[in-house]
């Protein structure tokens, strides 16, 4: 099977100029009057953080869920596409996509913050992996729900979850539970690398990052058969 | 009177060991097979209850029966869309030659990216199915021409009527050459040249091996087109053989067509023994047991009923009439 799901993507981005471009804007309106307006930096980062995992998660769960319920995804299915083929091959193409989308927006934070190339180049490495764990939370979160109401709802929970495990919203007592699981929580790399690019702060959490991008990719494939049934229209009439 | 293969209301299984939706005698190779097969929806109602039925290779089937009949859901069944609750699917393998999908299935859901070109579309789904680049879009191309498609081909899927929508669904399915094609009323949204050329298309695929399986209200079509019809009437399979075979079973049978000067609701119209009212309307039809020597009687009960007659066209019995003769029910057509 070639990339054919990939492509499609692309060109439906593509042919969706104006959604495109909004998906642009709308995260540089809502960075810019924190990067301009001289936030805490960790208030900053928790801020652009949140915005950009559930800008993923709800990007990916949301168009499936919609593809689920209209047949689509079914159509697709039943006609050949090998079901973790589709979903992986959906899931790259929409994280490099957010990639691209989120991009101006973390350069805009990254200039309020008055960060250096290395400390962009840091953040921007931990963003595309981010998104494409965030991507494929999605997917999961997408299976498991019934409507694009549910898919929003569990997108936003299951993220913010995440986001307050990986220590975004507080930081948890040394040798707890909660620090220790923040240690591999998949969201703190990024945190840490916005953290940086004003205060100069070391980025923890990258391995943790790698790993969860691998083992949410093999999970996906594995489940991709089950996952084919909720979100593939099959199933009962 | 009779009809071919009829169940009876009584005896939920006394269509079997004949041939109804299968013919076990004429090939012991067949395509697709449903034995005993059983659904029921979500609700509990059954649409599907101890259904057989056979499609072999070079074979076109017709499913044909009132809306709620199950047709619909047996060919989600058939296209692995649905498992069922009971009973057995022998179904062809996924894949078939040079990898290509076996299957072309068209429902009745005509989604689509509607961002896209209906040749982006029809593209993908016969890369999808196997085809390489180049021969999906000469494929595509190909098959544009023939349903009529070709000037609608480069704009967005958003800006199509309903009639192409369906069409680009027909090429979708059977644009890799599927050898079992499953088409959920296929000919409806499409104007007479395209039914034509979806018939032929349909009758190429029978030619070549496949087989392709229908579910219709085409009562015209698809005597032309089926080798075999199957009738389903309340989830089960009540009666089933050749166009020749379901139409030859009812030789008294004569239907007159009538068409009036203005409206005819047919309430005081006053039918003699063996002689029934199937429509009304603009176009009266009456269907007589007593063959075209009761036309005369016709014309008279509609002229005392008031109607002012333009013009008749008497035909032999047509498929609505022997699923009556099964079934007591009309085909809502």
């Amino acid at each position: 099977m070639t990339a054919i799901v990939w492509e499609l993507e692309w060109r439906i981005a593509f042919a969706r100029r104006r959604l495109f471009v909004l998906n642009i804007v709308v995260p540089l309106l809502l960075v810019l009057p924190v990067a301009l307006g001289a936030a805490p930096a960790v208030h900053a980062a928790a801020v652009y953080v949140v915005l950009f995992a559930i800008f993923s998660t709800f990007g990916s769960a949301i168009p499936l869920v919609r593809d689920g319920e209209s047949g689509l995804s079914g159509r697709v299915l039943r006609a050949g596409v090998e079901p973790a083929s589709y979903f992986l091959q959906r899931t790259a193409a929409g994280a490099v996509l957010d990639l691209l989308q989120l991009g101006p927006a973390l350069a805009v934070a990254a200039l309020g913050a008055g960060a250096g190339p290395r400390a962009f180049f840091v953040a921007l490495v931990a963003l595309a992996a981010t998104v494409w764990v965030a991507n494929l939370v999605g997917v999961l979160v997408a299976a498991a729900t019934r409507s694009l109401a549910e898919a929003a709802l569990f997108s936003a929970v299951s993220t913010l979850l995440l986001l307050h495990a990986s220590g975004v919203f507080r930081t948890p007592l040394p040798g707890s539970f909660g620090a220790a699981f923040e240690s591999v929580a998949p969201f703190r790399a990024l945190h840490e690398a916005l953290l940086a690019m004003s205060m100069m702060t070391p980025v923890g959490g990258g391995t943790a990052l790698g790993i969860w991008c691998f083992v949410m990719a093999v999970a996906t494939g594995i489940l991709a058969g089950r996952l084919s049934g909720s979100l593939g229209g099959s199933g009962r009439a | 009177m009779s009809a071919p293969d009829a169940g009876s209301d009584d005896d939920p299984d006394a269509h079997r060991g004949v041939d109804l939706g299968t013919d076990p005698g004429a090939d012991p190779d067949p395509m697709v097979r449903a034995v005993a097969v059983s659904y029921r929806y979500d609700s509990g109602d059954p649409a599907l209850d101890d259904v057989d039925l056979e499609g072999r290779p070079g074979e076109i089937v017709a499913l044909v029966g009132p809306n709620g009949a199950g047709k619909s859901t047996l060919l989600r069944l058939l296209a692995g869309d649905l498992v069922p609750d009971a009973g057995e699917l022998h179904l062809p393998s996924r894949r078939g030659a040079k990898g290509r999908v076996a299957m072309g299935y068209a429902g009745e859901e005509a989604c689509h990216f509607e961002s896209l070109s209906g040749t982006h579309n029809a593209v993908f789904f016969a890369r999808a199915a196997g085809l390489g680049r180049e021969e999906a879009e000469q494929a595509v191309r190909e098959q544009f021409d023939r349903l009529g498609l070709a000037e609608d081909a480069p704009r967005p899927v958003s800006t199509y009527s309903f009639g192409a929508r369906r069409k680009l669904l027909l090429v979708e399915a059977l644009a890799h050459r599927p050898t079992l094609t499953l088409l959920d009323e296929p000919f409806v949204g499409l104007d007479l040249d395209s039914r034509e050329a979806l018939a032929d298309l349909l009758r190429e695929r029978s030619a070549e091996g496949g087989t392709v399986m229908i579910a219709s209200h085409d009562l015209d079509l698809l005597p032309q087109l089926a080798d075999r019809i199957v009738f389903l009437h309340d989830a089960r399979v009540v009666a089933g053989g050749s166009p020749d075979e379901l139409l030859s079973s009812m030789p008294d049978v004569a239907r007159f067509e009538f068409t009036l000067d203005g409206e005819f609701a047919g309430a005081e119209l006053v039918l003699g023994e063996g002689m029934i009212l199937v429509n009304s309307g603009d176009t009266v039809v009456l269907e007589s047991e007593r063959g075209q020597a009761a036309l005369p009687e016709a014309c008279f009960a509609l002229v005392v009923a008031g109607a002012r007659i333009r013009s008749v066209v008497v035909r032999d019995a047509g498929l609505a009439a022997v699923f009556r003769s099964v079934t007591g029910a009309e085909l809502d057509v």
